[in-house]
């Protein structure tokens, strides 16, 4: 009988223990995105409530420094840019990396492994130690203050890694499969696309988390490549050189941010367990 | 060498096919850059002048002799990456055991500490800044705590911290997804020959658990090392370097040196310089912790 109620006890104890850090661990989530919940509480906020209380909540919603923003900044045309940016950028890592990954893992020489480690090694390059050669080379073959063409270098800066994960992934997939699709009749191009890109898709959705939250919040790529144009700049880089004409009109400059990152944040809702998922993959085989 | 270009020659042109656009692309994106980058460290030059003198090795000697900012900026940088590292890795792996126990609420906790992950530095920067300067004050009055009324972009030691701090709560939700994969992959079965072993938790966790998750710190601290020897965006931001020019990263002076001095010969030698140090410094980390890993 004793026994019992002190084993009783102490699970009673450790229930209890259970339930503390579970609400002890809400709490701290709470405390910690607390930082974003004020950057849109004070969004919302006339000049005068931003500077008499930070932390109180709006007393009548200004929506109207979100549609100023909105028109100050031109934000569709923003939004637009980035989504060139990235979709151009993505696409072309996709599909240079996939299918050059493809056929180094396949080919077994010397030639072939070497051609991997110089695709592989400028991800110890710091982008520092490069970037006024970057511009200065964009300049020389006009890609430059265009969003295309910043989509069109991403394709080597994405490139490395993006080989690095496919190639690794590639060596997983049975030989057999490239051989049946070869004596169906299947070679080069048919094969790699109808055969061997599908079952890539695991990789596939891994780069392109990765990357797209990369490019669409890249900041000085972008800076030192489409700054020079209204009509090419970027939602970060918008955010940042409003903020720094702004800099006292904190309301104004709290709503360029947040419509600076509503659109990853919505994104992220959306496709949360893929992006968990993808980063584990990518990070783990990495 | 040639071996698998020598078969046939539809073999030969495949290969090339498939291989030449990725090679084209990370040559312009990195090699022809670097390239031009060693070129332009043994120059003296303002990115305007037509012609550059050359002027061999003096970039680096003057870098080395008596360069007060990159100094203070690598110093700074070393201190901020060894503090980063062990924070973010410590709290990540703390965090990811409180995370692997199953609790109700863990989708909900692990989408929040991931969140910030997802904004951009720069930004991350500014919503930091304004809370800072305007932010704590509010916070102060309200509290009444004296931590709010510290002058935390202010003063060099605070700033220091601050961006620290901000930096670790950017990024502390990539690392605990890392470790919480590391993690799972824990046998179960281990942990429990333990407990009947008469392990108490303290103990599994640092004879079980915490060997098993090698890989994944072998990865997360290559990951932090990478990028706190690359800060730029954060401090951009929040401090721009101040006060008093004591927060500039060897990153940021370098993009000072050449986008805002104009010092392109200069700033490119000390590119160099950085490229150089990170070589080394990660093939140490790499082949030190590949070292220590077990497999499980």
């Amino acid at each position: 009988m004793k026994t019992i109620s002190a084993g009783r006890k102490r699970t009673g104890r450790n229930r209890a223990g259970r339930i503390a850090l579970e609400i002890f661990m809400v709490l701290l989530s709470l405390v910690f995105l607390y930082p974003l919940f004020l950057a849109i509480n004070n969004s919302l906020k006339s000049f005068g409530e931003v500077m008499s209380d930070v932390v109180a909540l709006p007393k009548q919603l200004a929506f109207e420094n979100y549609s100023y923003v909105w028109s100050f900044i031109n934000y569709p045309r923003l939004f637009l840019n980035n989504t060139v940016i990235t979709v151009v950028g993505l696409v072309g890592i996709i599909l240079v990396s996939s299918i050059a990954a493809y056929k180094l893992s396949r080919t077994k020489s010397r030639f072939s492994a070497v051609l991997y480690v110089v695709c592989i090694m400028p991800m110890l390059i710091p982008f520092q130690s490069i970037m006024l050669t970057v511009l200065r080379l964009a300049q020389d073959i006009h890609l430059n203050n265009s969003t295309w063409g910043l989509g069109l270098l991403y394709w080597g800066f994405g490139a490395p890694l993006a080989v690095f994960i496919y190639h690794g992934f590639v060596k997983g997939i049975p030989k057999e499969i490239d051989e049946s699709a070869t004596i169906d009749g299947a070679s080069g191009f048919r094969l790699f696309f109808s055969v061997i890109f599908p079952l890539l898709k695991p990789v596939t959705t891994t780069i392109i988390i990765i990357d797209v939250m990369w490019i669409w919040n890249d900041f000085l790529l972008p800076l030192l490549m489409v700054n020079g144009s209204p009509s090419t700049k970027t939602l970060t880089l918008a955010a940042y050189t409003f903020v720094g004409q702004y800099t006292s009109d904190w309301q104004y400059a709290m709503t360029a941010m947040v419509m600076a990152v509503l659109p990853s944040i919505i994104v992220f809702i959306f496709l949360q367990k893929f992006i968990v998922k993808g980063v584990v993959a990518g990070a783990v085989k990495g | 060498m040639f071996k698998s270009l020598g078969r046939k020659w539809s073999e030969k042109l495949e290969f090339g096919i498939f291989t030449l656009p990725v090679l084209i692309c990370i040559a312009i994106a990195f090699y022809i850059p670097f390239a031009m980058t060693i070129r332009y460290s043994l120059l003296k030059w303002n990115g305007i002048s037509k012609n550059p003198q050359f002027i061999g090795l003096d970039n680096f000697k003057q870098i080395f002799m008596g360069d007060a900012n990159f100094t203070s900026a690598a110093w700074f940088t070393v201190k901020y990456a060894i503090v980063y590292i062990v924070l973010v890795n410590v709290l990540a792996i703390g965090l990811a055991v409180i995370l692997d126990m199953k609790l109700k609420s863990t989708t909900w906790l692990r989408t929040a500490f991931f969140i910030p992950y997802i904004l951009s530095l720069v930004i991350v920067g500014f919503i930091w800044k304004f809370i800072f300067m305007q932010g704590f004050e509010s916070l102060g009055a309200s509290t009444g705590w004296g931590i709010f009324k510290l002058s935390w972009l202010g003063e060099p030691g605070l700033a220091f911290v601050s961006i620290v701090a901000v930096s670790v709560w950017q990024s502390i939700g990539f690392y605990l997804v890392i470790y919480i994969a590391g993690l799972q992959s824990v046998p179960e079965d281990l942990k429990e020959a333990a407990t009947v072993d008469g392990a108490g938790p303290f103990r599994r966790f640092i004879s079980i658990t915490l060997p098993l998750l090698a890989p994944s710190i072998t990865i997360s601290v290559f990951m932090a090392l990478t990028n706190s020897i690359k800060v730029f965006d954060v401090i951009l931001s929040l401090t721009g370097g101040g006060p008093g020019g004591t927060t500039y990263s060897i990153a940021y002076d370098i993009y000072r040196d050449t986008f805002q001095n104009n010092m392109f010969g200069y700033g490119t030698a000390k590119a160099l310089i950085l490229f150089v140090a990170v070589l080394i410094v990660t093939l140490i980390q790499l082949s030190l912790f590949k070292r220590r890993e077990i497999d499980a």
